[in-house]
């Protein structure tokens, strides 16, 4: 296995690392590992999370949770984003802007009711996020910047439209300049006077580059990889598969999966070992071959299950470097 | 000023105001376009992602109303003859 090293080797442009997959299996964890072993190497390093509960605040026991930028060590900023937070505000930035523009009291009601149940659905959360994720790669203040990924819902597809999306925006820029040139004709003859019609064009743009840049982060696999999180377990194998073939339909590719939560085996293999841990480690050996078998040439790593919770920075320092440079083999595992 | 504003009026209604009825007319389609497509969602065509949207709700406001009415006005055979 090549750990993270050795993709870093393999590719010395890569920038950022996203790590994906459902919940509870440790991706918290691995971006926190990541981001101290790549500050350790003297590089500015950004781990961001969206999680509304706060894990990575729980990781380094520090609460960070919707306060920006926060430095925890040398060259190691923890980001956690409040998601709701964020589109409050910029809901509510919308609603003035309408106000102010208009001098209007207060906003009609289906007005309003339509941009709070815009902000109410599942798909703008997802939206703010990966709109925060653009705002700090293009700020580009980082050497490297780790990405903790919600598990993903309907947002993500936001990268297959992408295409679709720039060429919709093309469409509507050029229907727009259509309008605008029939509005400015009637409106010269009319002497009336034309509003807007810059900032709609401009407001497209950006819409369109935003879209383009958000793809860009996630696909490029020059700057960035790609990594799944999986479990020696059933389940997560199962839905391992399942979320390679919706990467393929979406055109991710996936660069690494790092195995994590693994009972180290030599521990079975001690004469007073309790057959409690004989057992689990026998079914993990049975699903690691498994792992082996059907993902073998994606894995990175293989990170320990530890014997406490994985907080604090001295714990992440194990996870750590068994993620940098393996020192085992996977066939070792079996 | 006033009586030159009347007159211009005046001769507006005379010469070019039928051509600038038909470009507005043109025109109004066109942004009904426009609107389907950036805030569809708020009759049930999502296309644009609301998140980015929304940012274009201040501009086109306005025309809001008018669309919505446009729209979601009850159309029968007749409307195909005009």
């Amino acid at each position: 296995m090549k750990g993270l090293k050795g993709l870093l080797e393999e590719n010395p442009r890569l920038k950022v690392f996203i790590y994906a997959g459902k919940g509870g299996l440790g991706k918290t964890t691995l971006s926190a590992a990541t981001s101290v072993k790549l500050s350790s190497l003297g590089k500015k390093t950004l781990v961001f999370s969206t999680d509304p509960q706060a894990s990575l605040s729980d990781v380094f026991e520090q609460n960070v949770f919707g306060k920006g930028e926060v430095k925890i060590a040398e060259n190691l900023y923890v980001m956690e984003i409040d998601a709701d937070k964020r589109i409050h505000e910029y809901v509510s930035s919308i609603k003035k802007k309408i106000i102010d523009m208009y001098k209007l009291d207060r906003l009609p009601q289906d007005i309003e009711e339509y941009i709070d149940s815009a902000a109410a659905e599942p798909a703008m959360y997802e939206s703010a996020v990966y709109d925060a994720m653009v705002d700090v790669v293009t700020e580009g203040k980082y050497d490297y910047y780790v990405f903790d990924m919600p598990p993903f819902g309907h947002g993500i597809r936001m990268i297959a439209i992408a295409d679709v999306i720039s060429k919709w925006v093309d469409k509507i820029t050029e229907l727009r300049r259509q309008a605008y040139e029939y509005g400015r004709v009637a409106a010269s003859l009319k002497r009336s006077k034309l509003t807007y019609e810059d900032e709609i064009l401009q407001e497209l743009e950006y819409i369109r580059g935003r879209i383009l840049k958000f793809r860009d982060i996630v696909m490029n696999t020059e700057t960035t990889a790609f990594l799944m999180v999986m479990t020696p377990e059933k389940m997560t194998i199962l839905d391992t598969e399942k979320a390679l073939e919706m990467f393929q339909s979406l055109g991710l590719k996936l660069t690494g999966i790092v195995v994590n939560q693994v009972y180290p085996p030599e521990l079975a293999s001690r004469p007073d070992a309790p057959s409690y841990l004989k057992k689990k480690v026998e079914e993990q050996k049975k699903y690691i071959a498994e792992i082996a078998d059907k993902f073998g040439k994606y894995v990175i790593a293989v990170t320990p299950m530890l014997n406490r919770e994985p907080k604090g920075l001295d714990t992440l320092k194990i996870v750590a470097e068994e993620l940098w440079s393996p020192k085992k083999r996977l066939e070792d595992y079996i | 000023m006033k009586i030159f504003d009347k007159l211009r009026e005046v001769i507006e209604g005379l010469t070019v105001h039928g051509q600038s009825t038909a470009i507005l007319r043109v025109k109004a389609q066109i942004d009904n376009l426009f609107m389907l497509i950036t805030l569809g969602d708020m009759l049930g065509v999502p296309i644009l992602p609301p998140y980015y949207s929304l940012r274009l709700m201040p501009y086109v406001f306005p025309n809001i109303q008018n669309w919505k009415r446009y729209m979601l006005r009850e159309r029968d055979v007749t409307d195909l003859v005009s």
